[in-house]
């Protein structure tokens, strides 16, 4: 019972967020300088126009009914239709889908196969703060924002022909070499920080547990490193390291912008930009929410997650 | 200035980097070292030489005093955003940690509201509404970093509130808002502090993707983003455009955070333990 | 006898420059095998430093200036991190202050010790908590750390202890977390555990007359140095030492019926180097000239050895 209350109260809280989510985004949108119609119609239409094209739409209408409206769709599953394709917003994210996810993956993959273990070793082997080598090397990972790796490699295997693309996407199914070829480098520049932030992370993490009691008692009773990592260590230090991992997915999911931009990927993140621009408010309004929904279930699920590994917490953080 | 003597010496590099940008900003702005940004002094896209010490850009103008204005711009806007997140996150966190109940709710409802946008779309939407620039940029910056250090406020001033020297304050009859002047705000300071510190790198991050986007600082202005911005347009004619200000936009990232993880040190001290 | 653990001049330091502090000060410690000694002293005395060193187990921020910790004769400083830990494993065993935070919050209690006893199996497992009086082992052994009380987690954490038979058990105030109901069983569990595996036993403590009633030994420490040592019954009656003294006066279970209790005046020192003189000359009452100029030397009569300016004689009360 206490379990269904907790999973209950959980879900109230993410659809009240949602739910302010979708206003705020939704009031964003109407509030953009420029209408759909000015923008579509360019700077020579008459009012005529723009008022014809603006009803063709139902932007005609009073702002709180388009957001019911907008609202009622959504909640049927109709995240409505691109205002400049024609085509459902669906439709037009699925199409981009594979690149963010596979983006994603790769990220997120590299932060927990490097970034975790990475963070281990350098705390177990600092054993305490930590050589200035260390920190200004965790520094420099955390300090090297996209644009300028990316734009660095992109100098780079431009001007040398290395073997990978440049831009030129072609998407996995339809040839897995030319597909890797054109995603291992902005995977890589993502990876990069993904792997910089769960190091540090990870590492912080593990430097609090060491100082644990329980750890002092396994090192008195002869355990070695290694056990004491695995048997310790590892469960004790997971909870960060898990919502770093997770922040990460959800920041990657809702769209690599920069990445996309400079490597002239065809993701989700440069399509809900460039909808800004277009001020096509259906396209804009989908993607924020559905990023902000990846956010919010994947905290949910964190949030249980955190009761799993702490039995201190009982049963799924009830104790809290 | 006691605070600084507790420091390591990777942090007072770290601070010893940031008054260095401060002070190039400063020459570069104040006292016009490097010339005017403005103006053409040479040939398109020349490479470094004594005339133009980092080379010229598309229009011939010299790129020291550009980088030099670009520095001061980012420097400014991130410093700026920072003291308004702090001054907002210092309030919310006290009332949401503090007080509690309802009001407490509200302030993280609101905080997680932001959390839920993705960053670079946030900064976008802001600057799509209030127009690319600076304005734009200084508000996208506070709305990023306002939900962590709130949070982190809020955790803080709990902690504080728990305490016994708060409870006993109470019962001796001491108001609220002598207490939270006296006892909670100098127990969470520390916290600000840190994360204000980590704020700023965030600040100068969010300032170069925004206007690295098109969407942030707007040309003829210069900044770190938009310089890299630039560019980026002409990275394999001119790649020095690019390398400058983003070397020096790295370093001042570096700088902040080297210097946070000192004052978090110095601050927060833990013990360590080795495994052997 | 022979000695099993023999600390010798140990000088230990924590931090660095400005911030120094000289927790271990020449501290002297001698204990034989099986035998029972009680290390008494007030917070800040250097006894769970100490403690620590023992075993190697100091943190990361403190640095061992001088001196030496022998156990079976190896210094502990020259080991390899292998025989470091081959000692902790097959010598040594650790019973702590907080009993609950010395157990993974995250383990069965089961596993715990299952692990300790290296794949005895469960009965074994069941067995030891048993054998440390834990009433229902099986609801113990499937109960998580903060479900058990202090008391149970530390009876767990003394069958952990002893699970491998050690030649010392190193008890750094072992009852200070617990309800004073419990603290006597206990340690009656953890003295006759110790007895029946011929374990010899090094209790840090505060409290100087209970450390007497048990133990054989008694070393009592001030300002990171044992300023007195010898049989318990003797120290406790006929302190050489006038912190002894002092430290006896002040505890209400030594003093006599209708005696009054003297609190030790004075704090004691935080030591940022080695002491000029004897550390406690400031809350002395029988201070001299020397005791603020120079370091009393180790004065060793009968087995009773004391560092002192003027002690007492031996057998004579103070």
């Amino acid at each position: 019972m206490r379990l269904i209350g907790w999973w209950a109260r959980r879900v109230a809280s993410a659809a009240a967020t949602l739910t302010l989510v979708s206003i705020l985004i939704f009031a964003a949108s109407r509030l953009m300088p420029g209408g759909f119609a000015e923008v579509v119609l360019g700077p020579f239409a008459t009012p005529e126009q723009q008022a014809e094209v603006s009803a063709r739409y139902g932007l005609d209408r009073g702002v709180v009914e388009q957001y019911g409206l907008w609202l009622a769709a959504v909640l049927r599953g109709d995240l409505g239709t691109s205002m400049i394709s024609g085509e459902p917003v669906t439709v037009e994210f699925l199409l981009r889908m594979p690149v963010t996810v596979e983006l994603t993956l790769l990220g997120v993959a590299a932060a927990a196969v490097i970034g975790v273990p990475l963070g281990i070793v350098t705390a177990v082997r600092a054993g305490g703060r930590g050589g200035a080598a260390g920190r200004l090397a965790g520094g420099i990972g955390v300090s090297v924002p996209e644009f300028v790796l990316g734009s660095l490699v992109v100098f780079v295997f431009s001007r040398f022909a290395l073997g990978l693309t440049i831009g030129g996407y072609r998407p996995l199914d339809e040839d897995v070499g030319a597909n890797l070829r054109s995603i291992v480098l902005p995977a890589a520049v993502l990876a990069f920080f993904a792997v910089a932030v769960t190091a540090r992370t990870t590492r912080d993490a593990v430097m609090g547990v060491l100082v644990e009691p329980y750890i002092t008692a396994a090192v008195a009773r002869g355990d070695s490193p290694f056990t004491i990592v695995v048997r310790h260590v590892l469960r004790n230090a997971a909870m960060p390291v898990l919502v770093v991992l997770t922040t990460i997915t959800a920041y990657l999911l809702g769209g690599a912008v920069i990445v996309e931009y400079l490597f002239n990927l065809p993701g989700v993140g440069s399509y809900v930009v460039a909808a800004v621009g277009r001020r096509d408010y259906a396209v804009v309004q989908a993607g924020v929410l559905l990023a902000a929904a990846v956010f919010v279930v994947l905290n949910m699920l964190v949030d249980a997650a955190t009761g799993v590994l702490d039995p201190r917490l009982g049963s799924a953080g009830e104790a809290r | 200035m006691t605070w600084i003597r507790g420091l390591d010496r990777l942090s007072l590099a770290g601070l010893a980097v940031l008054a260095l940008l401060v002070g190039a900003a400063l020459a570069g702005t104040l006292l016009g070292v490097g010339g005017a940004q403005d103006a053409i002094v040479g040939p398109r896209l020349a490479p470094p030489d004594g005339q133009w010490p980092l080379g010229t850009d598309q229009l011939g103008r010299s790129m020291l005093p550009r980088v030099l204005a670009g520095i001061g711009t980012t420097l400014l806007l991130s410093a700026v955003a920072v003291a308004v997140t702090a001054t907002a996150s210092t309030l919310l966190g006290l009332v949401a940690g503090y007080r509690g109940g309802w009001v407490g709710e509200v302030v993280l409802r609101g905080v997680d509201v932001l959390y839920a946008f993705p960053t670079i779309v946030l900064a976008i939407l802001v600057a799509a509404v209030l127009g690319p620039g600076r304005s734009a940029t200084l508000a996208s910056i506070v709305l990023v970093t306002v939900p962590l250090m709130t949070r982190l406020v809020k955790v803080a001033a709990e902690t504080v509130a728990r305490r016994d020297f708060v409870t006993s304050a109470l019962i001796s009859g001491a108001s609220h808002r002598y207490v939270l002047a006296r006892h909670v705000l100098p127990n969470v300071a520390g916290t600000v502090a840190v994360q204000g510190t980590y704020a700023l790198s965030v600040g100068i991050l969010v300032e170069g993707g925004l206007s690295f986007l098109g969407f942030g600082v707007q040309p003829p202005a210069s900044s770190l983003g938009a310089l890299i911005q630039q560019g980026g347009i002409y990275l394999l004619a001119a790649p020095w455009l690019l390398v400058w200000p983003g070397m020096v936009l790295v370093a001042a990232v570096l700088a902040i955070t080297v210097f946070g993880d000192g004052l978090r040190d110095r601050l927060e001290p833990r013990d360590s333990r080795a495994l052997k | 006898m022979t000695v099993l653990l023999h600390v010798e001049a140990l000088v230990v330091e924590y931090g660095s420059g400005d911030g120094t502090v000289r927790a271990l000060d020449g501290a002297e410690l001698v204990v034989e095998e099986g035998a029972t000694v009680g290390v008494v002293g007030e917070s800040g005395s250097g006894k769970s430093t100490l403690g620590a060193a023992v075993g190697g187990l100091l943190p990361a921020a403190a640095r061992t200036v001088a001196g030496d910790v022998r156990v079976g004769g190896v210094s502990v400083a020259a080991m390899t991190p292998l025989q470091r830990r081959a000692m902790r494993r097959d010598q040594l065993g650790y019973v702590f202050q907080e009993p609950i935070g010395a157990l993974d919050p995250t383990m069965r209690i089961g596993r715990q010790l299952g692990h300790v006893l290296r794949g005895q199996g469960r009965a074994a497992v069941l067995d030891w908590l048993e054998r440390v009086a834990l009433r229902d082992p099986a609801r113990v052994a499937a109960a998580y750390p903060h479900q058990l009380s202090g008391g149970m987690a530390q009876r767990v954490a003394i069958a952990m202890a002893m699970a491998s038979e050690p030649a010392l058990l190193i008890a750094d105030e072992p009852t200070a977390a617990l309800d004073s109901e419990v603290r006597e069983e206990v340690l009656d569990l953890v003295f006759t555990l110790a007895a029946g595996a011929g374990t010899a036993i090094l209790w840090l403590s505060h409290d100087l007359p209970a450390v007497a009633k048990r133990c054989s030994r008694v070393a009592v420490m001030y300002g990171g140095r044992v300023v007195e040592s010898g049989p318990a019954a003797e120290v406790l009656v006929a302190p050489r030492h006038p912190y002894t003294a002092a430290l006896r006066r002040s505890v209400p279970s030594a003093a006599g019926r209708g005696e009054r209790l003297v609190p030790v005046p004075g704090q004691p020192p935080v030591l940022t180097g080695a002491a000029v003189g004897c550390a406690f000359a400031p809350r002395c009452p029988a201070v001299l000239e020397p005791c603020t100029v120079d370091r009393p030397p180790l004065v060793g009569d009968l087995d009773r050895d004391v560092l002192c300016h003027l002690p007492a004689p031996v057998g004579a009360a103070r």
